[in-house]
């Protein structure tokens, strides 16, 4: 689903990411794990094509999104994006969070985009918010929102970058519940996270990333009990 | 000092003209300077540095240089130039629009730097093209925090349009320095004058200030 070949990512002379190499099935739970500065978060933004890269290619569905002659907003369509801290628009209200994209990218009537993203919402438990407006949400139901609003547009596949690192500890729960459900109906996910619980229980595959490389990736049982590589037993003795 | 009510009396109708110049002056000079404003603003921005240039020259100019010394140039020199013979009132319009425009484009262009990248990232993640992406979600959200900074240039306009008396547009001052020729009274015009723009900018500060609260969402 997701191919990714040698690719690389400089911000002028930082050399962010150095030669990554990794391959996502469809219906697989990635969850990249790292300690900041380790380029998970660069990695999962070149995929969206939000940072230009430096080399390699990135194939989603076979489709080269690097080569110039592919049509950016076609592909990002395809793939939905989680942010850490949420990004909602704060001057439309949650429904029409939802509905911006389909009408204005998909040309979907906003009478079927508005059905559609009252689904979506009650999916999320956030039915009664509809016509609040995102400062009146408490962290946890804004980026409950924010997965509703990317859902909207039916992606193949969601990136989640750090989704639940802004969060106030008692709301973590209830996005994490949201993305289990949505690993469970058998979305293809990507999640740079910490929760290592989610991880292991979600997650089909982690990878550790430090400096650039992915440095060792496995079934999360695997690799959170027998790491092989140093810097992955380093890491997570500092983390478990 | 006897102050003479009877002769702003004599003058109201001309000051209630001149006043109507005034308003209509300021008026084409912010919503002209508005359209030029966001286009020379966006092509500040442009990427390419060597397209951006004469954005950054203009506003380099019109911001660099006296109002006063730019209507003198636009009366004499540009609409001369353009249909033949000048006309004060299209050079005081042109005059504040080119120089409202310069002010605007930075006010346009702090309001759009001023909006979460975020907000970007989020609109083009979900497949909005640069231009939807503007247009539906960075801009709205600029609009509104530029509405003080507007309303200050709307102010100032309105000022500053003052100076077209000296190429005789008939607008307020205009007429508040007839009436001090005639009369050889100083007080009494510029009193009634000041008056006149007083009730002006309050107005309008009270106006947008309503639009203001109208528009928060928060």
């Amino acid at each position: 689903m997701i191919k990714v070949q040698n690719l690389k990512k400089s911000f002028g002379d930082n050399e962010v990411l150095k030669d990554i190499n990794l391959s996502i099935e469809p219906q697989e739970v990635v969850v990249v794990i790292g300690p900041s500065g380790s380029g998970k978060s660069t990695l999962l933004r070149c995929i969206n094509l939000l940072e230009s890269i430096t080399g390699g290619h990135i194939l989603i569905e076979d489709k080269d999104i690097t080569d110039k002659k592919n049509d950016i907003n076609k592909m990002r369509e395809e793939v939905g994006m989680v942010f850490q801290h949420f990004n909602l628009f704060p001057h439309k209200t949650v429904i029409e969070n939802l509905m911006l994209a389909p009408t204005k990218v998909r040309k979907v009537s906003s009478v079927e985009a508005r059905k559609k993203g009252m689904e979506l919402l009650q999916k999320v438990g956030l039915e009664e918010k509809a016509n609040a407006y995102p400062s009146s949400l408490s962290g946890g139901q804004k980026q409950r929102v924010a997965i509703a609003r990317a859902l909207a547009m039916e992606p193949k596949i969601m990136l989640f970058d750090e989704p639940t690192s802004a969060l106030d500890p008692e709301v973590v729960g209830e996005v994490l519940e949201v993305m289990k459900q949505l690993a469970k109906e058998g979305m293809t996910m990507v999640v740079v996270t910490h929760e290592m619980g989610f991880a292991r229980e979600v997650g089909d595959r982690v990878i550790f990333m430090d400096g650039g490389y992915i440095v060792e990736e496995n079934e999360p049982k695997q690799l959170f009990e027998s790491p092989q590589h140093e810097r992955t037993q380093a890491f997570l003795s500092k983390i478990l | 000092m006897d102050f003479r009510f009877d002769i702003i009396v004599e003058y109201a109708p001309f000051l209630l003209k001149g006043t109507l110049l005034t308003i209509g002056l300021s008026i084409a000079g912010i919503l002209i300077g508005t359209v030029f404003g966001l286009f020379i603003g966006l092509g500040k921005m442009l990427q390419n540095k060597l397209l951006a240039f004469p954005f950054t020259v203009y506003i380099t100019f019109f911001r660099g240089t006296p109002l006063f010394v730019q209507i003198l140039l636009v009366h004499f020199g540009v609409v001369p130039f353009l249909i033949g013979e000048t006309n004060a009132i299209y050079a005081a319009i042109i005059a504040l629009s080119l120089n409202s425009a310069a002010y605007i484009a930075e006010i346009f262009r702090a309001g759009i730097e001023s909006i979460d990248k975020g907000q970007m990232e989020a609109a083009r993640s979900l497949g909005m093209n640069h231009v939807q992406a503007m247009w539906h979600v960075i801009l709205p959200q600029a609009f509104k925090r530029m509405i003080p900074p507007l309303g200050n240039e709307f102010i100032v306009l309105i000022k500053e349009s003052s100076l077209a008396a000296v190429i005789t547009a008939p607008e307020i001052m205009y007429w508040g320095r007839a009436m001090a020729g005639q009369y050889y009274k100083v007080w009494e015009p510029y009193l009634a004058a000041a008056v006149i723009y007083l009730i002006l900018t309050i107005s309008l500060s009270f106006l947008l200030n309503r639009l203001e609260r109208r528009l928060k969402t928060e």
